[in-house]
């Protein structure tokens, strides 16, 4: 415990002095890196923890997104009171909707999460285009700090704050259960508890994060658009993301969101557009396969491998 | 009005799988502190009454009565926190979970809020790991390293831990070795002795007959016999509906 607490000082010390020794350029990609890690996050904690595999967090991440860009545009809302009530309203439309999903498991509950991030898409684009921008979105929002620099700061703050959020709810007695739901629900009911009430909060404190994610990601591009949202390159990035992390770790997905921006942009030069997703899902499959459990699994591996040569130093020594 | 002395009663239950009547009217009525044998043939319908009896399955039509209260239409956590608790036949512990862990599933309340400030008493853990005999470095393994025998304790300590009054034991001999049965049958001794009821479906009519206060016999959903064990197992219908008509059959039931 006192050795892993080490590493996270370590690491949160060099990501807090980044910003001294990298260009403007890899800045931007941190702060995407981080807005991935939030996504990711949002969906280990319902998907990766229950195994109720959610297709719909971009619908999720769209609501607060929309929310706040209306908001802001049409009606001049400041934004501490337009991202807090997009935050809300996501996590109230989210569990509307996907409530009655939550009672059908597997693929079901897949392919009814997909079909709301597909019928909001092309909703947008006829339903009161004056509004939502039909096509092209909304642009010239508001931003909530400018410059690379206080961007990164916000965005590793945000991303700090939700995973230590998560962790911590995912180590209390809670992640216990929403991990029982996830390997025999029917179990978890004869041992006396309302699977539906739980897998429900998980539900709703993962929109809660997918809301935070999603207005702040919003406010720092300064527009919106129903393609970049509500579009399955995006879906497949934010799972690829956990799944290459680790699911149900909570830090997984933050070491997958990483993993994965930074491989892309530096993949960037050398493969044109979008032929580098298609590397890119070779390599998580090559993850998959050989660490199925993540590269979570690898670096844990790592540190005991580490600890336990550096405790018989100890011994010998 | 349901009989005042009576744990459990089930009244007039009737299940049916398309065509196939798996319960046919069915009714039987559980003693507090009273072990009760439920036997008969593959496909007689034991199964069927357990997941009745804890609502994983809904019956078309009869009614449940626990502790003289109707909870026909109670959800099974409701059922759980009321005090009944079941085990599997195939054991369904939480594969990637310690044996503590698994235990602490059970002992959690059914309250966000409880759970999320729940003050991890490891002590509690272990004393009911220990109660249905866990060693205490046997707490900290994972399903996949127990023995059957390992694994039906597990079970058994995951139900002990919501407090039942009744347990119901699906198969609980099946595939276990004559030590793991011996250990068994004295742990399930003691708790009777604790003034725990027992509903036991067994196949292992050897061991289940010194367990047992009465038995109940079922073939194709409908009670076939009642009475002691050893009036059951010499009662000639029993034998029919077990072996069929024919004379020269090897099924020794009185060994």
């Amino acid at each position: 415990m006192k050795r892993s607490l080490i590493w996270w000082v370590i690491c949160g010390a060099v990501l807090a002095s980044l910003p001294i020794f990298t260009s403007t350029g890899t800045l931007r990609i941190f702060i995407f890196a981080n807005f991935l890690a939030i996504f990711a996050m949002s969906w280990d904690i319902l998907s990766g923890y229950t195994g109720y595999i959610s297709f719909g967090h971009p619908f999720l991440i769209g609501i607060a997104g929309y929310t706040t860009a209306i908001l802001t545009r049409h009606l001049g809302t400041p934004l501490y009171i337009s991202m807090p009530f997009a935050i809300l309203l996501t996590m109230v439309a989210g569990t509307l909707f996907f409530f009655p999903a939550l009672r059908i498991r597997g693929t079901y509950f897949a392919l009814v999460t997909l079909a709301f991030m597909e019928v909001t898409y092309h909703l947008l684009k006829i339903v009161k285009p004056a509004v939502t921008g039909g096509t092209r979105g909304l642009t010239g929002l508001p931003f909530v700090v400018t410059g690379a620099v206080p961007n990164y700061y916000l965005s590793l703050f945000v991303m700090l704050t939700v995973g230590i959020g998560l962790w911590v709810l995912a180590k209390s007695s809670i992640g216990t259960v929403l991990s029982a739901i996830r390997m025999d629900e029917g179990a978890v009911k004869s041992a006396g508890l309302n699977p539906t009430k739980f897998k429900l909060f998980a539900f709703t404190v993962s929109a809660m994060v997918a809301g935070i994610g999603g207005s702040f990601y919003t406010h720092y591009l300064g527009s919106i658009s129903p393609r970049a949202m509500f579009d399955i390159t995006f879906l497949f990035t934010i799972l690829v993301a956990a799944l290459v992390g680790g699911e149900h770790t909570i830090v997984g997905p933050i070491l997958g969101a990483y993993f994965l921006t930074f491989l892309l942009e530096y993949l960037r030069p050398y493969i044109p557009g979008a032929w580098r997703f298609l590397l890119y899902s070779v390599i998580a499959l090559v993850v998959y396969n050989f660490a199925p459990k993540g590269i979570y699994s690898i670096f844990q591996g790592l540190f005991d491998w580490v600890g336990r040569r550096m405790r018989r130093g100890e011994q010998y020594g | 009005m349901s009989n005042m002395g009576s744990l459990l009663e089930l009244r007039n239950l009737t299940k049916t799988f398309g065509r196939l009547v798996a319960l046919s009217d069915l009714s039987l009525t559980v003693q507090r502190g009273e072990t009760l044998g439920l036997i008969g043939p593959n496909g007689s319908g034991k199964t069927t009454t357990f997941n009745l009896i804890m609502r994983e399955l809904k019956q078309d039509e009869g009614e449940i009565f626990f502790e003289g209260k109707e909870i026909t239409k109670y959800p099974i956590q409701e059922r759980v926190k009321m005090g009944i608790a079941r085990t599997y036949q195939i054991p369904r512990p939480f594969a990637e979970m310690t044996v503590a862990e698994n235990i602490r599933v059970g002992i959690m309340p059914d309250k966000i809020i409880s759970v999320m400030t729940m003050n991890i008493r490891d002590g509690l853990e272990r004393e009911i790991g220990k109660s249905v005999g866990f060693k205490q470095h046997e707490l900290s393994m994972y399903p996949s390293e127990l023995s059957m025998g390992s694994l039906r304790r597990l079970e058994l300590g995951r139900n002990m831990a919501t407090n039942p009054k009744l347990l119901l034991l699906d198969e609980v001999f099946a595939g276990l070795t004559v030590g793991e049965i011996a250990e068994l049958s004295e742990l399930l001794k003691e708790k009777k002795k604790e003034g725990l009821t027992f509903i036991i479906v067994s196949h292992d009519l050897r061991s289940l007959g010194p367990l047992v206060d009465r038995v109940i016999v079922v073939s194709f959903g409908e009670v076939v016999a009642e009475g002691s064990f050893e009036e059951v197992i010499a009662d000639e219908k029993v034998k029919e509906a077990y072996l069929g008509k024919e004379e020269d059959s090897h099924l020794e039931l009185h060994k």
